[in-house]
């Protein structure tokens, strides 16, 4: 790994993090997105529109070669020039090349990514060709000679007042910070620059293989403008906006600025085919088509999907991450989720080595993709990338390999942990420093002590009396259910039980591999994935319950997809993946035994947290909460509930703490504010973090699993 | 065949929540009227079918206007206002649609910073996947186009997300419904 790389990336995090007003204008942009978003969408079936876009996106990269040629033939029939460059440099200098013919001094942009994404403003300067940003949110980011830090929004990170010093040195009169005076500063700044400019640079939110026209999807009305004025209109388009049909097109239009902003449509759409009137001419234009690295993207399996990207930013608008720190660290030009993956592709991936590491895997982009890209997945295969070319880190490599795969190893480690913590834990269950796995990072949040005797040792005393047991199910424990909330585990089997359900311990279950796999240490995760399904079919279980989330997508997606292509293992996978189901999930679902928990509890005022691979992972979040009240519990909503709650493993014990950090305030806040005196979930992890900062602050809300309720419930009912 | 009360109920509903003027009026005349109680300067107010044929410009002029139908590209910068027709519209976001490939119907509605535009409210279109119809007759009838889809005003968020309107487009849209101006989607 690059030391010095890597240096400047903490720093960037912790000037970020240094920044609070930065975070609040983010915290609350997401919040009024979602709303905005919710009622633009208010009348229209999102699932199915986004099942469409992916649809027709992926048909085109399949027909690529045929549906460029289409628009290329059409676009140039209409008098059109349409150049394809191979690279940024490429394009760069076709555009500054043309603007030296045309003799040009100025040339007026709107706003533009693909341009971005080049550096084009760098190379027309040394042209001498000196480019103005039209765009509001441009050309401040222009005038304070920064990058965009957001797609659609390139100065979400700046405020009135800052934008108001940046026009005084323009203007050379000092500027109220009053926002619709700084609009009306920047229209009478710029509108000489359409009328003095000789080119007009625009990008294009879609090109049409059926006309070979261009479609601008855009408010401000500078693209217009732009496009209108100046007698060269240079229009710089990536190869991955082409749609075969108007139709096609529209359904992207319908669906951007909804995603992008909440709003129903932006003020113009504007659509260009070939070269129009032009102050008694032809306009002269040219349509650079933008390869840098998409041809190879496409050829990716593992992360072609991401070409599917209609750039509506809302991958950003929701991620907690990207709320925490924004866009200048969670991003290289392109930001976000999505530009994790642009970046690797277009930029190289040496870019993307830190922000690829930067993710905690919550998957609320996955949600939100009107592509419906799958964009935690590409980003954990880049992962893997990364780490097979750098190396994971050699500590990790060490516990990986050598320890995690040999699992007696493994165990006897934790074990061993257990009794080192002793004279430190002095019989507390939490302690502030945990030797060995955990590390020190105990200031924001306690940490369990891994208990004495883990869940496969203690499971075999429990008795179970069940006379006619409906199902036989294998519990697959997980790490944290195995050796730090043992207790968790038997109440699983309590709960069961008193369904008629039979509970065993299958003693050769691994960990699931998943700090493996998102260290970016693939073959561990393969190698484990072996020894659970083995572990886990023997005895021929009629289900295997999970307590923890992430866990069951390991089972249910990680080991069939690691597994696919290899006949001995492929079906087995399949197998697990069938039968695996989280706990609430079965209660509710499969047994239909909701109701045998009615009333039982002693009400208590409960909020339900949603970890993030339960309810975006298995789609499961309606169950919960349905036993909760069934038991007799007062639910009462939390703000964001399903919000990330910062664990995501080593993420908060050792890649990003300071992140972690920040989003679990969030999270206590929001349970906080709910007013109740529990706080219920479904992972051990969310445990873990929400019960360590619960306890931190000395708050009196407690954190449990859904199934310790129930089955506290079947005990306040004995 | 189509609700028309029904599609200029959601048309009218869906502009005006963002930030559109719609006036419905009786006929031309009325109109004109409403212009006029607008606008003192100058008015760009560039050919096009439903306005030649209803003799719109020597209307305007007559009802005391400053009426400009040339040199755009000198006279757009200083004009207060600019008037066009509408190709179609669409109900579900109350957008307009103007063939604008003509110079002058975009320099006059880009520039100045009121734009009124003249409806027939039979153009109205239930969504923009309706209209990919009328959208493409105007791709197979021209060999080039500059086809523009407006909603609202234009507006920015750029500063702190808040809603400005009026940041280089115009700051005004009015929509005026005018019957029997054209029925004809590719005639603006
Ligand atoms: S998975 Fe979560 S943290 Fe990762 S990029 Fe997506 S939203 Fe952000
Ligand atoms: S990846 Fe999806 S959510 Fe992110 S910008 Fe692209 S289309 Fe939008």
């Amino acid at each position: 790994m690059n030391k010095q790389r890597s240096k400047d990336y903490r720093q960037r995090i912790d000037k970020a993090l240094a920044t609070p007003k930065l975070q609040d204008a983010l915290h609350k942009f997401g919040d009024a997105f979602l709303v905005a978003r919710g009622n633009a969408f208010a009348k229209y079936d999102f699932e199915a529109m986004r099942d469409e876009i992916s649809q027709m996106k992926t048909s085109v990269r399949e027909n690529h070669a045929e549906l460029l040629q289409q628009f290329t033939q059409n676009a140039e029939a209409a008098g059109a020039t349409v150049y394809l460059a191979k690279t940024a440099e490429d394009a760069n200098n076709y555009i500054a090349e043309l603007a030296k013919k045309k003799g040009a001094k100025l040339a007026v942009k709107s706003k533009s990514m693909a341009s971005e994404e080049t550096h084009l403003n760098i190379a027309l300067e040394k042209a001498g060709t000196k480019a103005l940003e039209t765009d509001l949110g441009e050309w401040i980011i222009q005038l304070a000679g920064q990058r965009p830090s957001h797609m659609v929004m390139p100065a979400i990170h700046m405020f009135k007042e800052e934008v108001a010093e940046l026009f005084s040195k323009e203007t050379g009169k000092t500027e109220q910070a009053e926002i619709a005076h700084l609009v009306e500063v920047a229209r009478n700044q710029l509108r000489q620059g359409y009328l003095d400019a000789e080119i007009g640079i625009t990008g294009a939110n879609i090109a049409v293989a059926e006309t070979g026209g261009i479609a601008l999807v855009t408010n401000e009305g500078n693209a217009r403008l732009a496009s209108t004025l100046p007698k060269t209109h240079v229009a710089l388009v990536g190869i991955e906006k082409l749609v075969p049909t108007l139709e096609d097109a529209t359904k992207v239009v319908r669906v951007l600025p909804k995603n992008a902003t909440g709003q129903p449509l932006t003020s113009y759409v504007t659509w260009i085919r070939g070269a129009v009137p032009c102050d008694g001419e032809e306009k002269d234009l040219h349509i650079v088509l933008l390869d840098n690295g998409r041809s190879t993207l496409a050829e990716s399996p593992q992360c072609q999907d991401a070409l599917n990207c209609i750039r509506c930013g809302a991958c950003a608008n929701v991620c907690p991450v990207y709320q925490t720190v924004g866009g200048h660290v969670f991003g290289h030009i392109y930001i976000g989720a999505i530009g994790i993956i642009l970046t690797a592709f277009f930029h190289g991936l040496e870019n993307a080595a830190e922000i690829v590491r930067a993710c905690i895997g919550c998957r609320s982009c996955v949600a939100i993709c009107p592509s419906k890209i799958d964009l935690e997945e590409i980003i954990l295969s880049l992962r893997e990338t990364i780490g097979e070319e750098e190396g994971i880190g050699a500590g990790k490599d060490i516990v990986f390999r050598k320890v995690m795969r040999n699992r007696k190893l493994f165990h006897g480690l934790i074990r061993a942990a257990s009794v080192m913590q002793k004279p430190v834990t002095r019989g507390e269950s939490s302690i502030r420093h945990l030797p060995l796995f955990f590390s020190s990072l105990t200031e924001w949040r306690t940490l369990p002590a891994v208990a004495e005797k883990p869940l496969r040792d203690v499971i075999l005393q429990q008795e179970q009396e069940v006379k006619k047991p409906r199902y036989r199910v294998a519990l697959f424990g997980g790490c944290a259910n195995d050796f730090l909330y043992p207790e968790l585990g038997l109440d699983l089997v309590t709960v069961m039980n008193a369904l008629d359900v039979e509970v065993f311990y299958p003693q050769e279950q691994n960990c699931c591999g998943v700090p493996a796999l998102y260290s970016g240490d693939k073959e561990t995760a393969i190698e484990l994935a072996k020894q659970n399904i083995d572990a886990m079919l023997e005895g021929n279980p009629d289900f295997v319950l999970t307590t923890c989330p992430t866990c069951t997508m390991a089972l249910q997606r990680d080991f069939v997809e690691h597994l696919k292509d290899n006949p001995a293992w492929a079906a087995k996978a399949e197998r697990l993946a069938e039968i695996t189901v989280d706990a609430a999930g079965f209660v509710v679902n499969q047994l239909g035994a909701a109701d045998q928990f009615k009333q039982l509890a002693a009400s208590e005022k409960v909020t339900y947290h949603d970890s993030c691979h339960l309810k975006r992972g298995a789609g499961v979040w309606k169950e919960p909460r349905q036993l909760i009240e069934t038991a007799g519990h007062d639910l009462v909503e939390m703000d964001h509930a399903d919000r990330c709650c910062g664990f995501g493993g080593s993420y908060s014990l050792t890649s990003h703490p300071e992140i972690s950090k920040r989003i679990l305030g969030d999270k206590l806040q929001d349970i906080a504010e709910s007013g109740a005196s529990c706080v219920a979930m479904d992972c051990p992890g969310c445990m873990m973090q929400i019960r360590g900062g619960l306890e931190k602050q000395d708050s009196k809300v407690r954190a449990q699993h859904t199934i310790e309720l129930l089955a506290e419930a079947l005990r306040q009912k004995k | 065949m189509k609700n028309l009360p029904e599609l200029k109920k959601s048309f009218v509903a869906a502009a005006e929540v963002v930030g559109a003027q719609v006036v419905d009026c009786k006929g031309l005349k009325q109109a004109v009227d409403y212009l006029v109680e607008r606008v003192d300067g100058s008015l760009l107010c560039p050919t096009f079918v439903s306005g030649e044929k209803n003799g719109l410009a020597d209307k305007l002029k007559k009802a005391g206007l400053k009426v400009v139908t040339e040199d755009f590209r000198n006279q757009a910068a200083s004009a207060q206002a600019g008037i066009t027709g509408v190709n179609f519209a669409m109900a579900d976001t109350g957008t307009l649609a103007l063939e604008s490939t003509a110079e002058d119907i975009r320099l006059a509605t880009t520039l100045p910073e009121v734009h009124f535009a003249l409806l027939d409210p039979a153009k109205i279109y239930a969504d923009s996947l309706e209209a990919v119809e009328p959208l493409r007759q105007l791709h197979q009838r021209d060999p080039r186009n500059y086809i523009a889809y407006i909603t609202g005003p234009s507006r920015t968020a750029d500063i702190e997300r808040v809603l400005t309107i009026g940041v280089h487009g115009p700051k005004e849209l009015h929509i005026l419904l005018v019957p029997k101006l054209s029925n004809d989607p590719l005639e603006m």
